[in-house]
């Protein structure tokens, strides 16, 4: 303990040689507005290794690779399979209704069911994915999916049964200006 | 590093965008995923929503007017997208804002890349009991260190504001230790 001459009062050992450096410390957490040391410098989250050098090529595969992806639109055998089935199909009903004197089944119905069963059951070799990127989006108005013969009440049902929330349609996506 | 201007001038030319985009991810991927990553907590989460984040910022450059810097500019797409995943993910799970952030503190506990102890745990706590923005405002100020001003871009709210709100966190946060 160092003691004053001319006082009876103590300072601990080193007081004064460490004082500047307390002070400074003292001011600068001030200034950072962290007076208190209640609050952990760390809030302990942590990353898997190697994450930050893995999520560079994965946003660029999903933004500038497939703005430029050129896609090799080619057919394999059971492509021209299926376009000669959906053809043959066709032959044979319209064949048949224009010889047919029945008005029982019509045409279309024939046509629309059997061209529905068949893209249904036939498998492409294309994901809905690919077909999605064949096909732009923006080409298509809702009426070319919908026809004009829709009714109100049967959309209706089917957004009742299939969408348990109105915000799944994503209404509201937000507009970046 | 590149200029932020010249940036943003090779994104919105066809030919340059790609290089550009690369070095844009490059140089904000931590600092947004830290950002994403103190509002979500979950470190899949985070991934998902910072992918996000890229993804509406390339489709959007085009957008970009350059009123704010392009920085602050994908900090708030960020904090829109992270804001919003908690919504939604409230809303499939069928509880309130206030149950997910509680549920989502619980699952700290297990989560593998969580290391913090139980300070850290209490902070999160305690920042769970904030409105969002002066949890936002708190993250950033206290964690990101970043300054008022680009705070202030990011969140759309005037540096005055801000400071009373950081001050208002960092009592609240510590009230909260204190008691617990």
């Amino acid at each position: 303990m160092k003691k004053d001459k001319k006082n009876s009062f103590n300072t601990p050992e080193g007081y004064f040689d460490n004082f500047n450096d307390r002070l400074m410390d003292r001011i600068k957490k001030e200034e950072a507005g962290e007076a208190t040391s209640l609050i952990p410098k760390s809030d302990g989250f942590a990353v898997p290794d190697g994450y930050f050098d893995e999520v560079t090529p994965t946003v660029l595969s999903k933004t500038v690779a497939k703005e430029t992806k050129v896609i090799q639109f080619k057919p394999n055998r059971n492509f021209y399979y299926g376009v000669a089935a959906v053809a043959a199909i066709f032959i044979l009903i319209f064949s048949f209704t224009w010889n047919s004197t029945s008005e029982s089944i019509t045409f279309d119905d024939l046509a629309n069911a059997e061209i529905e069963s068949y893209l249904e059951n036939t498998d492409f070799e294309m994901t809905s994915y690919e077909i999605a990127e064949v096909v732009s989006l923006e080409e298509m108005e809702l009426t070319n999916i919908l026809g004009d013969d829709f009714e109100d009440d049967i959309i209706m049902e089917y957004l009742d049964e299939n969408v348990e929330d109105i915000k799944e349609l994503n209404l509201d996506d937000t507009d970046y200006e | 590093m590149i200029a932020e201007e010249t940036l943003v001038q090779e994104l919105k030319q066809e030919e340059s965008r790609s290089k550009a985009f690369e070095v844009l991810v490059n140089t904000y991927k931590e600092r947004l995923y830290w950002h994403i990553r103190r509002i979500v907590l979950n470190h899949d989460d985070t991934d998902d929503v910072l992918q996000n984040t890229f993804i509406k910022v390339y489709r959007n450059i085009e957008k970009f007017k350059g009123d704010s810097k392009l920085y602050s500019w994908m900090y708030r797409i960020a904090t829109n997208e992270s804001l919003t995943f908690l919504k939604q993910k409230s809303k499939k799970m069928g509880v309130s804002d206030q149950e997910l952030k509680d549920r989502m503190i619980e699952n700290l506990q297990a989560d593998v890349y969580f290391e913090g102890d139980e300070i850290q745990l209490k902070l999160q706590k305690a920042l769970a009991t904030l409105p969002d923005k002066q949890k936002l405002v708190f993250t950033m100020k206290y964690f990101q260190e970043m300054k008022y001003k680009d705070i202030s871009e990011a969140l759309d709210t005037s540096v005055g504001a801000l400071k009373t709100s950081y001050h208002l966190a960092v009592k609240k946060i510590e009230a909260y230790l204190k008691e617990n």
